[in-house]
């Protein structure tokens, strides 16, 4: 009962250094700061990627050749592209010199039975890329439907595609980036926590003064390691519930601040055993920072990796091999905390 | 004139004895921090690398490795004997659920009812669950059977007709009167015809011109030797500005391919690449950022503080190592990476800047932790506006605000000109220096061992840069009286670089908002931010006693802080050359004054010294309450910023 007393004193005692130096709002502040920028990016990039999602986006293009017929036929089916004809080649480029058409595709049929398209779009202007995007569309369609008419030729045709459905990028962004990404900062920051609070009472030689007091080696050690896990399921669980407020439902919530919990857990056993092993803050935090590398980027180019296991349970798409890789990780998390922590308070830290 | 030589002589040898000092101080500095990271910690770092390498390079072989963080994230409910199936598997963010157990909603985003034989045209439909995921599970559904075909086309036998269509994308320069591309399929010089048009509107000819190479429709290896030859060069000829059209060349590459192959001008590689460059920076900051706290713990920098050198000697010492090393490293990247000298020269200042933050930073930390939140801020904030811009290199011209979009127009190959690389160095490399200023301010005993909250170190460090003002002793002279108001104006000169950055980030954020909250927040917003900037140290030298308590020196200090911002306000016009005032967003912040040439002179002098009498205003009124107390200044500030956010209101509704 007496130790129980003593960890959460030392716990105590480390959250009320983060309060007073106001740190934990400069890492909420950091946060935010990622949050509305990463939003602000992909607003823009979608913007220029998908002119469908701004509305209203049309590319008038001038179409010339002997095939310039099926051009309109392709044209007729994809949305923000219309075609219109000119007499030859150069009365279309003329149209585009003059601002009356935003791209010139001349399409002429070759001798081979192929058709060449001569693509002409404007260089050096902020649209150029929404251009070529529709660009693409156009004659992706007016490729299938030659292919169609072309079948026969073919050993195996090409599948029907399904009708185009309106859907916005950002949707998938936020459920794989964006949350996985709010999830796991709080992860890091708090490990970097841990090395901070111990290298520095090496340092100072306050951690000598501790271990006068009636506590023990591995208490200290819970006490501190317990300061930094507890805080970071709070600043996840703002961010989901921020999220929410914004009309982005998060499923699983208990699943996912399990997880991450017990990628706390993980990392901070990480950055005990690296105090322990290098008491100099800087090499350290060296330490770590490389260690952390490691580990996520790792873990995240693996398939099932921890990012990916958050977005599919926030994005509800969660099944057995889901539930089993956050039990798999909680599991880890505590057998590597015990392990440290049993090596640590046998071993001290070598000051 | 014998004294001439003499002092040049002497100027020389306190150069040469301070650059000894310096050095002297940056071998200690190397020394010590070579045995901070000793060997055991680098050969531990090499082996979790090796750990890495190893576990990845084992992962790569058994093929469970894949940077998709979408894996599996849709379920499609098909069934395994449809040809769909295939689409679906090969997808990796679909995961295939059998058709018999997919319920709609429950277990599956999609479900793919195919009927009759699969080669039928209208023979699929998809059903998807009624919610946003569902919507966006169709698009990618519709991607994965638009790949697959491409699959499938890819292995036919017969290439006429899987590939009926062969593209060649081209890009030509429709304003500017030059072709950007101008020799393809032949050698007629089509360029110099172009170009010997006066500007703006091409007229026929070039676009004639051009167009006769393209009808061959034969583009081979030519095509691109062409294009080298006629690369970014639009000059800035006609338009009178320092910065060129920046996408000149930067489209130049023409594709030749299926439609399929054609990808938008997106230097996606190039910027992949420029982001190498910035993370050895996030490693040096700690390393730096621990130096100079290490300095602040248990007085340890004491003895070096009362020996003969300089706080400036010591922090250029200290630094010194980092810079080379940022140097080394960088140079290494820009030789394995394919850059050339440019990239270094562009490099460097972000280097720069990200020390000085981080020397501000460890300046007023006040432990290890505060420290480590600090770095994380600095590499957060500098790396966002490092990158960010540069992602845009071919969009628009304000890219060039990152020293980044240098390094990927190196990359690509394209020629810059020395008013861009000055454009895009300068201002961080005068942020870079006005940090290190600010840091500096506070090298001295009585802020470097003490637990002072950050808000009183930072009013420390800017109280040092101030002059008295009306003190106890009054001089009689005007120009006695002036001259300590020079300082105030020149540190909120000082303070333009960060207000402007401040702002950008500020649009940049209130971006994604819809424009009828955006503009309103953004005219406070930024309102607030030149208030503060002009008035904060006014209230630091009131707070610190450089200035006496009174409203006459308020309304001195306040003119003089005014001042100080219109001038460097108005030498900062270039911020118009960028183009930046045509966005609309843009616009509200920083006020355009185009559209006034059919005013009288009178009027325009009215426009252009209106903004001064408005600062005057403002900051005259933050500078009273500043004289005050801290709950005076509080509010004075916000009444100023809401005066100011009114002018701006009308600015904007006048040019709008």
């Amino acid at each position: 009962m007496r130790s129980r007393g003593s960890r959460l004193t030392i716990a105590g005692r480390e959250l009320s250094g983060l309060r007073a130096e106001k740190t934990i709002l400069l890492a909420i502040g950091i946060q935010l700061f990622i949050a509305a920028f990463s939003s602000f990016l992909v607003v823009g990039l979608v913007s220029m990627y998908d002119p469908g999602s701004l509305g209203g986006a049309e590319v008038e293009v001038a179409g010339a050749g002997d095939a310039v017929a099926d051009l309109e036929r392709a044209a007729a089916e994809v949305e923000g592209a219309s075609v219109t004809r000119y007499e030859d080649a150069g009365a279309a480029r003329l149209a585009f010199d003059r601002n009356a058409a935003d791209a010139v595709v001349v399409a002429n049929r070759n001798d081979d039975g192929r058709i060449s398209a001569v693509v002409t779009a404007p260089d050096a202007t902020v649209e150029t890329t929404v251009i070529v995007v529709q660009l693409r569309d156009l004659l992706r369609t007016y490729e299938r439907q030659e292919r169609a008419d072309r079948a026969d030729y073919l050993s195996e045709s090409p599948l029907p595609l399904p009708e185009r459905t309106g859907t916005s990028p950002y949707f998938t962004f936020t459920y794989t980036v964006l949350i996985p990404v709010l999830v796991f900062l709080p992860v890091f920051i708090s490990g970097s926590l841990v090395v901070d609070s111990i290298t520095e009472e090496i340092d100072e030689g306050t951690f000598e003064l501790l271990r006068v007091a009636p506590v023990t080696l591995g208490e200290i050690v819970d006490g501190k390691a317990l300061a930094a896990v507890a805080i970071a399921p709070g600043q996840a669980l703002l961010w989901l519930l921020l999220l929410r407020f914004n009309g982005t439902p998060v499923a699983n919530v208990p699943s996912i601040l399990a997880l991450m919990t017990g990628l706390t857990t993980l990392v901070v056993a990480l950055a005990l055993a690296i105090s322990a092993l290098a008491p100099d803050r800087r090499a350290a935090q060296f330490l770590y920072s490389i260690g952390v590398l490691v580990l996520f980027g790792g873990a995240t180019a693996m398939a099932g990796g921890p990012a990916n296991a958050v977005a599919r349970l926030a994005i509800d798409s969660a099944d057995a091999t889901t539930t089993a890789l956050v039990v798999a990780y909680v599991g880890l998390a505590a057998v590597a905390y015990v392990g440290v922590r049993a090596i640590v308070a046998e071993n001290g830290f070598e000051a | 004139m014998s004294e001439r030589p003499g002092r040049s002589r002497r100027l020389v040898r306190g150069v040469s004895s301070r650059l000894r000092r310096v050095l002297r101080v940056a071998r200690w500095e190397t020394a010590r921090a070579g045995g901070g990271v000793d060997r055991r910690t680098a050969l531990a770092a090499l082996a979790l690398l090796l750990v890495a390498v190893g576990v990845l390079g084992a992962g790569v072989a058994a093929g469970v490795v894949g940077l998709d963080v979408d894996r599996d994230v849709y379920r499609v409910g098909v069934d395994r004997d449809t040809p769909y199936a295939g689409a679906v598997e090969a997808e990796p963010s679909l995961t295939r659920v059998p058709a018999q157990r997919a319920r709609l909603g429950d277990t599956a985003d999609l479900v793919i009812v195919t009927s009759g034989p699969p080669d039928a045209a209208e023979a699929v439909t998809v059903l998807a669950s009624n919610s946003r995921k569902g919507e966006a599970a169709a698009a990618a559904f519709r991607e994965a059977v638009a790949a697959h075909n491409e699959r499938v086309m890819a292995a036919e036998e017969n290439r006429t007709a899987a590939f009926p269509i062969t593209v060649t994308l081209q890009y030509v320069g429709r304003t500017s009167g030059l072709e950007t591309d101008s020799t393809l399929g032949g050698d007629s010089d089509a360029g110099s015809g172009a170009g010997g048009e006066s500007g703006g509107e091409s007229g026929a000819g070039g676009g004639g011109s051009g167009d006769g190479g393209s009808d061959e429709g034969d583009v081979g290896g030519d095509g691109t030797a062409g294009s080298d030859a006629a690369g970014g060069s639009v000059a800035d000829g006609d338009g009178g500005l320092a910065v060129p059209s920046v996408g000149g060349g930067a489209f130049r590459a023409d594709t030749v391919g299926s439609p399929g192959s054609i990808s938008p001008p997106f230097p996606f590689v190039s910027l992949l690449l420029a982001f190498v460059f910035l993370v050895p920076m996030n490693f040096l900051i700690q390393a730096y950022g621990s130096s100079i706290l290490d300095e602040r713990t248990n007085r340890r920098g004491e003895p070096l503080l009362v020996t003969p050198l300089s706080p400036v000697d010591i922090v250029a010492g200290k630094t010194l190592p980092y810079v080379a090393v940022a140097a080394v490293v960088t140079t290494l990247i820009a030789l394995a990476v394919g850059g050339g000298a440019l990239s270094v020269v562009a490099v460097l200042p972000v280097a720069m800047t990200f020390l000085g933050a981080t020397f501000v930073g460890a300046m007023f930390a006040r432990s290890f932790k505060e420290l480590t939140f600090v770095t994380v801020g600095v590499s957060v904030l500098l790396t966002t506006y490092a990158f960010v811009p540069a992602i845009f290199t071919n969009v628009t011209p304000v890219a060039l605000v990152s020293p980044l979009t240098l390094v990927v127009f190196d990359l690509q190959g394209e020629p810059v000109g020395l008013g861009e690389i000055l454009f895009s160095t300068g201002p961080m490399t005068v942020g870079a220096a006005l940090l290190f200023g600010l840091g500096l301010g506070v090298y001295r005993e009585e802020d470097m061992f003490t637990q002072k909250p950050v808000g009183r170190k930072f009013l420390d460090a800017l109280a040092v840069r101030l002059a008295a003002v009306g003190g106890a002793t009054r001089p009689e002279s005007l120009w006695g009286r002036l001259r300590p108001l020079a300082p105030v104006a020149f540190l909120t000169a000082c303070t333009v670089p960060f207000v402007f950055v401040a702002e950008l980030l500020a649009v940049a954020l209130l971006f994604a908002l819809p424009v009828t909250v955006s503009i309103p927040v953004l005219l406070v917003t930024i309102a607030f931010i030149e208030e503060l900037a002009k008035s904060v140290h006014l209230y630091a030298g009131f707070e610190r006693g450089a200035f006496a308590r009174g409203d006459r020196v308020a309304v001195a200090v306040g003119s003089a802080s005014a001042v100080g911002f219109f001038l460097a306000e108005k030498a900062t016009a270039v911020v118009q050359a960028v183009g930046l005032t045509e966005l609309y967003v843009g616009r509200a912040a920083f006020g355009s004054v185009a559209g006034v040439e059919g005013l009288p002179a009178i009027a325009i002098a009215g426009l252009f010294f209106a903004p001064l009498l408005l600062h005057g205003f403002t900051t005259v009124l933050a500078a009273v309450g500043a004289s005050r107390n801290r709950t005076y200044y509080a509010l004075t500030l916000a009444l100023a910023a809401l005066i100011h956010a009114a002018y701006n209101f009308g600015v904007v509704r006048l040019y709008a």
